[in-house]
């Protein structure tokens, strides 16, 4: 029988209550111990796929796990071939996981998502440039011009948006970064300018958010969508 | 599923598609993987990622920018921001659109219970203490 890991834990770790694992029906999560540390696991179903509700049950183990104290989070989808591979496991890494989740101990991830508000973008990047303001008068003032003298005209907004979205992103780290403990950036991704995951301390988070929400205010073009307290996800390597 | 490509939706919500989908890339992208584990295969998730993804630059885009700077008015100045009010009220509408869509939604929901708990219990104690003081204000009236 292969084992499903979710996280890593202290092992003084209590779980809270009976927690339903992944699996149709849900297999049950229990501890493999080593030294000082427990990997969450269950039972893998026999043919695991990426299946939504199996998702949610990887996230929900994490989550819950980690109510009482630091987890490091497992992405989705490890399976070992039994639990003795799984201490072995914990074994050979026991001081580096340790270390780890002694360093993440408060912590948690924030996820801030921006992209621009197109119409207020526009606008900001069309009235930055005087060559842009005349050529935009001028077409409305020709009720929109030719097909031609659209696209002309709508590639270079494209590349003053686009220099737009590179000096915001660097104002959106900038600003943020002071408030958290780490930073790290995900993948990029068109239609959006930045995808920062925040590591942030439980004492600092209303501070954060506050960053957050001033960032907004003055910056009447920018689109934040924030996503925390998550485990975290995005920090589980050293450094 | 629905994921609302980046693109059309984004000034709709100020969410677009919510935190369903950066709860999936956090939890399929992130985290700590151990070489000697097999991993599950994640076909049919890739193809959901890519849905994602929209070309900018594209002749459709210049002409969409172009029309849409054609119905900019430039001495009007931007229609105002809103956001503005709370961003904690953004994470809960998330939480609450997340729950609608019935797809991951008990991450999404998970994450931002504490914020929608608290959500509610601020707005239970407004209209408990508006409640209460229109009550008052009765019993005045009677006396």
């Amino acid at each position: 029988m292969s084992t499903y890991v979710y996280g890593i834990a202290p092992a003084d770790r209590t779980l809270p209550e009976p927690i339903e694992g992944i699996g149709d029906p849900p297999r049950p999560v229990r501890t493999v111990r080593s030294g000082d540390l427990v990997a969450l696991c269950s039972d893998a179903p026999a043919e695991p796929k990426a299946k939504r509700r199996d998702l949610l049950a990887h996230q929900h183990v994490v989550i819950t796990a980690g109510a009482a104290g630091p987890v490091l989070p497992l992405r989705f989808g490890g399976v070992a071939p039994d639990d003795a591979t799984v201490a072995a496991m914990l074994a050979e890494h026991h001081d580096s996981y340790l270390e780890r989740l002694t360093a993440l101990e408060g912590k948690d991830e924030f996820n801030v998502k921006v992209h621009h508000d197109e119409e207020a973008v526009l606008h900001l990047v069309v009235a930055a440039d005087p060559d842009l303001r005349d050529r935009h008068a001028a077409q409305r003032a020709a009720g929109g011009g030719t097909h031609e003298e659209k696209i002309a005209f709508g590639e270079r907004v494209a590349r003053a948006v686009a220099e737009q979205e590179r000096t915001d992103a660097a104002l959106v780290e900038r600003t943020l970064a002071p408030y958290a403990a780490a930073a790290v950036r995900g993948p990029e991704d068109t239609g959006r300018l930045a995808n920062l995951s925040f590591l942030v301390e439980r004492e600092r988070r209303e501070e954060f958010l506050e960053a957050v929400r001033a960032l907004r205010q003055e910056n009447a073009h920018l689109r934040e969508q924030v996503t925390g307290p998550l485990p975290p996800y995005s920090f589980v390597g050293t450094g | 599923m629905t994921v609302v490509p980046a693109q059309t939706a984004p000034a709709a919500s100020g969410g677009g598609s919510s935190g369903l989908y950066d709860v999936l890339e956090l939890v399929l992208d992130r985290g700590l993987v151990i070489d000697a584990f097999v991993r599950v295969s994640l076909v049919g998730i890739e193809i959901l990622k890519i849905d994602v993804r929209v070309v900018v630059a594209s002749v459709d885009t210049y002409l969409r920018f172009a029309e849409a700077c054609n119905r900019l008015d430039l001495e009007a100045g931007p229609r105002k921001n809103p956001g503005l009010p709370d961003l904690v009220g953004d994470m809960t509408e998330s939480g609450a659109r997340a729950k609608t869509k019935g797809a991951l939604s008990g991450a999404a929901q998970t994450i931002s219970d504490a914020f929608t708990q608290a959500h509610d219990e601020a707005a239970e104690e407004k209209s408990g203490s508006s409640t209460r003081r229109r009550t008052s204000t009765r019993r005045e009236e009677k006396e």
